[in-house]
């Protein structure tokens, strides 16, 4: 073998090494999406899309924004396709959260993950229906949280607020991290590229005040 | 761990690296912008743009301190401002010259128009040769990416996965595209503002705007216009070396002047009090003068 013949081999051999990785990397990305999306729920009035939502507990217990519910009669589509009436749990408008109820059992929930670690520059995705297109994914990384974002609406309320393609149908479906855990409630899109989800935290709280 | 999970942990770990070293500054009426320590006097670079104000300067430390600070210069053609404070210990962070970097390689874009350090994510989506900003700024080479630039995110660093920052983010010197001041660009900007106050650029003393040439000379010369002299100042560079008005400019150091912008952009500093060979058209013929080349005040 020339010396020149086994130069091109060494090469080859390194960019097969990253292309592996970078492959790794996308199946890892499809691999979270995959197991999140069994979570993901689409709510609808009638014929009518009118946002997402995150199965919270595995025996009915659905989580999507208030301003997807608002005056509305929802109902609940399963990623298996089965549809269901809902009915309103819990609703609070001040913080965009409601809860909804489904006489279903055995669902599929992801597991809630750290959002008051969550640092700038983290890579998360967004699960959601938006413009009606179901069960899409985008990606981007954390801009920042919490309480004082300069631009932010309501910026007296904590928010993970992120980098990526946020519409409307994205309201209320999960905004996970690279583990595949829930880490917000995709809830608003301020200005372009940015999306604000509302904490898992502030989620679990919610629940816990709601419930009392 | 997961290949995404290092992906991810690395792009956190960068952004925490370089906020140590991400001032917010206080300069404008509208919302603060960002700027990123250049050494450890205290030495701080942010955008020209960002710093409408030249008195009654802050800026906003990492630790949540605000200071004053005071502006060393500016120059606006590549959008760049120093300012200067009497912040101790800063972090001064690792200022790349962009060797090896790539189009398609992965780049943050930080800012901290608030109290905390806010972060986008992209590719970088051009690299090409030097250019001139429309104001006439020579920049090292082109650099451009597809980071979102969030309010506040211009004077903030562009950064490589590895901590290393590219140069800073300009959201105005070409709209609609974000684009980045490299560092190499930076660095003798830096030098020449901290040394003088100011940049120093040439200077012809004349007025001018673009005119067609005829069809002879525009096949001649190879280029469409050239400059007018609308005005030549008396006692001027341009009146001593012999330039009227009337007179057609259409290169200058061998390179053609087709708009007042690549006339501008000519006149560098280096220039000032040495000779500038200039083309021109007068009465239809191609002349060649020397100019000695005097300093812009």
């Amino acid at each position: 073998m020339g010396i020149a013949e086994a130069e091109f081999e060494a090469v080859g051999e390194i960019e097969n090494g990253a292309s592996d990785r970078l492959r790794q990397l996308n199946d890892e990305i499809a691999g979270a999406i995959d197991r999140a999306h069994q979570a993901l729920v689409q709510i609808t009035n009638g014929e009518r899309s009118i946002g997402a939502g995150t199965i919270w507990h595995s025996e009915g217990l659905i989580l999507t924004n208030a301003h997807v519910v608002r005056d509305e009669t929802p109902n609940v589509t399963l990623n298996d396709g089965r549809s269901f009436p809902a009915r309103v749990l819990y609703y609070n408008a001040e913080l965009d959260l409601a809860a909804l109820s489904i006489e279903a059992s055995g669902l599929p929930t992801i597991e809630p993950g750290d959002s008051k670690h969550l640092k700038p520059g983290q890579w998360v995705m967004a699960l959601g229906h938006p413009w009606g297109v179901r069960n899409a994914v985008s990606g981007g990384i954390v801009i920042g949280m919490g309480a004082e974002m300069p631009d932010i609406p309501f910026s007296s309320r904590e928010w993970v607020v992120v980098s990526l393609h946020m519409r409307p149908g994205h309201s209320g479906g999960p905004l996970i991290d690279t583990t595949g855990r829930l880490i917000g409630i995709n809830t608003m899109i301020s200005g372009p590229d940015v999306g604000v989800a509302v904490p898992v935290h502030v989620v679990k709280k919610f629940l816990k005040d709601s419930m009392a | 761990m997961t290949v995404l999970n290092e992906l991810s942990n690395a792009m956190a770990a960068a952004v925490e690296n370089v906020g140590a070293s991400l001032v917010r500054v206080e300069g404008r009426k509208r919302m603060s912008a960002t700027g990123v320590v250049w050494n450890s006097d205290g030495v701080i670079v942010t955008a020209s743009h960002v710093v409408t104000r030249d008195e009654e300067l802050h800026i906003g430390l990492p630790n949540g301190e605000t200071v004053s600070a005071s502006l060393v210069g500016r120059d606006p053609t590549t959008d760049v401002a120093v300012l200067r404070s009497n912040a101790k210990n800063l972090s001064v962070p690792n200022w790349a010259s962009g060797e090896g970097l790539k189009v398609g390689h992965l780049v943050l874009a930080l800012g901290r128009p608030g109290q905390n350090v806010l972060a986008t994510l992209g590719v970088v989506s051009s690299i090409a040769e030097e250019w001139h900003t429309p104001a006439g700024g020579k920049i090292d080479y082109y650099l451009q990416t597809d980071v979102t630039m969030y309010p506040g995110f211009s004077g903030g660093p562009l950064v490589g996965v590895g901590g290393e920052i590219y140069g800073i983010n300009s959201s105005t010197l070409l709209r609609g595209v974000s684009v980045t001041i490299p560092t190499t660009t930076i660095a003798p900007i830096v030098e020449a503002l901290l040394k003088h106050g100011k940049l120093r650029r040439g200077y012809l003393g004349v007025g001018s705007q673009p005119v067609r040439l005829p069809a002879a000379l525009e096949q001649q010369l190879g280029q469409e216009t050239g400059l007018l002299l609308v005005a030549v100042e008396p006692d001027s560079p341009a009146e001593k070396g012999g330039l009227m008005l009337g007179d057609v400019i259409v290169a200058l150091d061998g390179h053609p002047v087709r708009v007042p912008d690549e006339l501008l952009a000519g006149l560098t500093g280096d220039k000032v009090g040495k000779d500038a060979k200039i083309k021109l058209v007068r009465g239809g013929q191609i002349h060649e003068v020397n100019v000695t080349v005097g300093e812009r005040q």
